[in-house]
C-alpha cells in the first residue's frame, strides 16, 4: 500500500499541509453555507460552534468529558493490546492451540458486541469497569485476528533460510516470524483503535452517562446543536490523534521499505 | 532426432577413496518423494548415489522439476531422505554455518540491513558481537558491498542482492557451498561478472561446491564435474577436462570442449523433448 503512493509524484510536506488547510477552509465554507440554508438551526454556524466550545471549556465540562472518555478509551484499548498480541502470537506459534481457538475467536468476533452490554452491566455494573470492558471487547478481536494471521503467514522460504544457517526455533520465531507479522499487527491495532473509540461512546451512552458520549446524549436530546457539534469534533480529533500516532509508529518500524 | 545417448553408468566422481579423508558429500541410494494434495506423490529423487570429494566444484544440470533443489536441501540436512543415506564428512548433514546455502531468489531478510543479513548467518558461531561484525564486514568487502552495509535489501539491484546472499553463505567459512541457480535471475552482464567473482572466491578457500544451473556454458566454465539429472535420477557424471583458469572464449575452439558442450546440449534437449511436463514435449526440433 505504501508503494502505491510512490508511483505518483511525491509532494513536499509543505505542499500537502497547504492543500489540507485549503480543504479545511473549503469545509468550513460549506459548513457555514449549510448552517444558513438549513432551517430551524439544526446546523450551527462555525462561529456559534466556536463560542459553544469556549463556553464548554470555561465551564470545565469539555476537559472533564475528554478526560473521562480518554481514560476509558485508552484503558480498554491498552488492555485489549496486552491480551490480543500475546494470545495471537501464541495461537500462531502453537498450531494446535491456534486451530482449536480460532473458530471461537471468529465466532465471537462475528457476534455484535453490543449484544453483551446488558450482561456486562449485570456483571460489572455501570461504572468505569463496565465501560473499559466494553471498549476492550471491541478492540481485542481485530488485534487478535490480525496478529494470529500475521504469525501464520510467515514466509516459509525465509524460515528455511534461517534453518540453513543453524537458527533454532526461538531465534527463527523472534527474528523472522515476529518481525514479519508486524504489518499485520499494525492493521489490527488501527482497526482496534477505531472500534475502541466507537465502543467508548457506546459504553458512555448505555451505562452510566459520562464523558464525551454522555455530553453527546445530553446536547443531542436537548437540541443544543452548537455544543453537540463541539463534542463530535472532539471525538474526531481523538480518532485522528490515535491513528496518526499509529501511522508514525508504523513508519518507524517500516523504514526498511523505503 | 538423435536417439538418447546411452547414459554412462553412474560413476562416483573421484573414486579416489584411497585418500585417508572421507569424501565431503556422499549420497547413497537416496530416495525422496513429496506428497501432492491429490494424495499421489511426486518422486523428486530416485536412487541417487553420488560422491563428491573435498574442494571440488560440481555443477548439477537438468530440466526443471528433476530434483536439483531437493538434492541441495537434503545435502544441507533441511529435509531428510525417505530412504538411503546422506553423509557430510562421514556424518549426517546438519544445517549450520559449516554449510553455506545460496537459495534461488536470494531469501534476504527484508527488514534487516545488508550487514544484518550477513550477521544473521553468524549467530550460531561462537563469536563476540564485534567479531561477528568484523567477519560480516570482511565478506561484504569481498563481494564489494561495503558501501551498502547499512542499506536494506529493497534498495539493492538483483546483482547486489545476489552478492549479499553469497556473502551470507560464505561468512560462516563453510566447508561446503550449496548454490541453487544463483545467477539465473541476473542479466547476462552481471551474471558473467558474478561467475568470475565466484571463481575468485572459491579459489581462496576452495569449499566443496554443489552448483545448480540450467546453463551448460555456466556449468562448463565453473565446474570440475557436471552431474546431469532427469526426473529424480542421475544420468551422467562427467569430468570437465579443461585447465583453469578457464575462459569460455578461448575454450570455444577447444575440441574437447566442443564435444562435451554438444553432448550436454543434445542430452538436455532430448530430455526436454521427451518430458511430458515440458512445453516442448513431442516437438520435432531438428536443426
Ligand atoms: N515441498 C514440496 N512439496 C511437494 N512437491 C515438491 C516439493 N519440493 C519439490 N517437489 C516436487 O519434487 C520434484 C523435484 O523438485 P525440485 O527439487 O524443486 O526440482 P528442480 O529444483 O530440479 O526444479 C518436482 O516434481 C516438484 O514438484
Ligand atoms: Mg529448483
Amino acid at each position: 500500500m505504501a508503494s502505491a503512493s510512490r508511483t505518483n509524484q511525491e509532494y513536499s510536506a509543505l505542499t500537502i499541509a497547504a492543500t489540507r488547510i485549503g480543504f479545511l477552509i473549503l469545509l468550513l465554507a460549506l459548513w457555514w453555507l449549510a448552517s444558513i440554508n438549513v432551517a430551524r438551526n439544526i446546523i450551527p454556524s462555525p462561529l456559534a460552534t466556536y463560542h459553544a466550545a469556549g463556553r464548554l471549556f470555561s465551564e470545565g465540562r469539555l476537559q472533564q468529558g475528554l478526560l473521562d472518555s480518554v481514560t476509558v478509551y485508552l484503558s480498554g484499548y491498552g488492555i485489549a493490546i496486552l491480551i490480543a498480541i500475546p494470545l495471537g502470537v501464541a495461537m500462531g506459534a502453537f498450531n494446535l492451540f491456534g486451530r482449536t481457538l480460532e473458530i471461537y475467536v471468529y465466532a465471537l468476533s462475528a457476534t455484535p458486541r453490543v449484544a453483551f452490554i446488558p450482561l456486562i452491566i449485570v456483571l460489572l455494573g455501570l461504572g468505569i469497569e463496565a465501560k473499559v470492558f466494553i471498549v476492550m471487547l471491541g478492540a481485542v478481536m481485530p488485534i487478535l485476528i490480525n496478529t494470529y494471521a500475521g504469525v501464520r503467514q510467515a514466509d516459509p522460504e525465509l524460515i528455511e533460510m534461517a534453518r540453513s544457517v543453524g537458527a533454532g526455533r526461538l531465534r527463527i520465531f523472534s527474528r523472522i516470524v515476529i518481525p514479519g507479522a508486524i504489518p499485520y499487527v499494525i492493521v489490527g491495532l488501527r482497526l482496534g483503535a477505531t472500534i475502541g473509540l466507537i465502543n467508548t461512546v457506546v459504553a458512555e451512552l448505555y451505562t452510566a452517562v459520562s464523558g464525551l458520549g454522555g455530553l453527546l446524549a445530553i446536547y443531542g436530546n436537548t437540541f443544543r446543536m452548537a455544543e453537540y457539534f463541539v463534542i463530535v469534533l472532539c471525538l474526531a480529533a481523538i480518532g485522528v490523534v490515535v491513528t496518526e500516532s499509529l501511522r508514525i509508529i508504523e513508519n518507524r518500524l517500516g523504514r526498511w521499505r523505503d | 532426432m538423435t536417439p538418447l545417448a546411452a547414459g554412462t553408468p553412474i560413476e562416483h566422481a573421484g573414486t579416489a577413496n584411497t585418500a585417508a579423508r572421507a569424501p565431503q558429500l556422499v549420497f547413497d541410494h537416496v530416495n525422496k518423494a513429496f506428497g501432492r494434495s491429490d494424495g499421489s506423490s511426486a518422486l523428486a529423487l530416485a536412487d541417487v548415489s553420488l560422491s563428491i570429494d573435498d574442494h571440488k566444484f560440481v555443477a548439477v544440470i537438468g530440466p526443471s522439476g528433476c530434483g536439483k533443489t531437493t538434492l541441495l536441501r537434503i545435502a544441507n540436512g533441511l529435509i531428510a531422505p525417505d530412504s538411503g543415506t546422506v553423509s557430510v564428512k562421514g556424518r549426517p548433514p546438519v544445517p549450520g554455518p559449516d554449510t553455506g546455502f545460496v537459495f534461488q531468489g536470494f531469501r534476504l531478510i527484508p527488514w534487516a540491513t545488508v550487514l544484518g543479513n550477513v550477521e544473521f548467518a553468524l549467530e550460531t558461531l561462537d563469536l563476540s558481537a564485534s567479531e561477528r561484525r568484523d567477519r560480516a564486514n570482511t565478506y561484504l568487502e569481498l563481494v564489494g558491498l561495503t558501501r551498502w552495509a547499512t542499506s536494506y535489501p529493497g534498495q539493492l539491484s538483483g546483482g547486489m542482492k545476489q552478492r549479499v546472499a553469497l556473502a551470507r553463505a560464505l561468512a560462516g567459512e563453510p566447508q561446503m557451498l550449496l548454490m541453487d541457480e544463483p545467477f539465473a535471475s541476473l542479466d547476462a552482464q552481471t551474471r558473467e561478472l558474478m561467475q568470475i567473482e565466484l571463481l575468485h572466491i572459491w579459489n581462496r578457500r576452495k569449499p566443496t561446491v554443489l552448483f545448480v544451473t540450467h546453463s551448460v556454458d555456466e556449468a562448463l566454465l565453473l565446474a570440475d564435474t557436471v552431474v546431469l539429472m532427469s526426473t529424480g535420477r542421475i544420468l551422467e557424471v562427467i569430468d570437465v577436462p579443461l585447465a583453469r583458469p578457464r575462459q569460455l572464449d578461448a575454450a570455444r575452439s577447444d575440441q574437447d570442449f566442443i564435444t562435451l558442450r554438444n553432448h550436454l546440449w543434445n542430452r538436455i534437449r532430448d530430455l526436454v523433448l521427451t518430458d511430458p511436463a515440458s512445453a516442448f514435449f513431442g516437438r520435432e526440433l531438428n536443426q
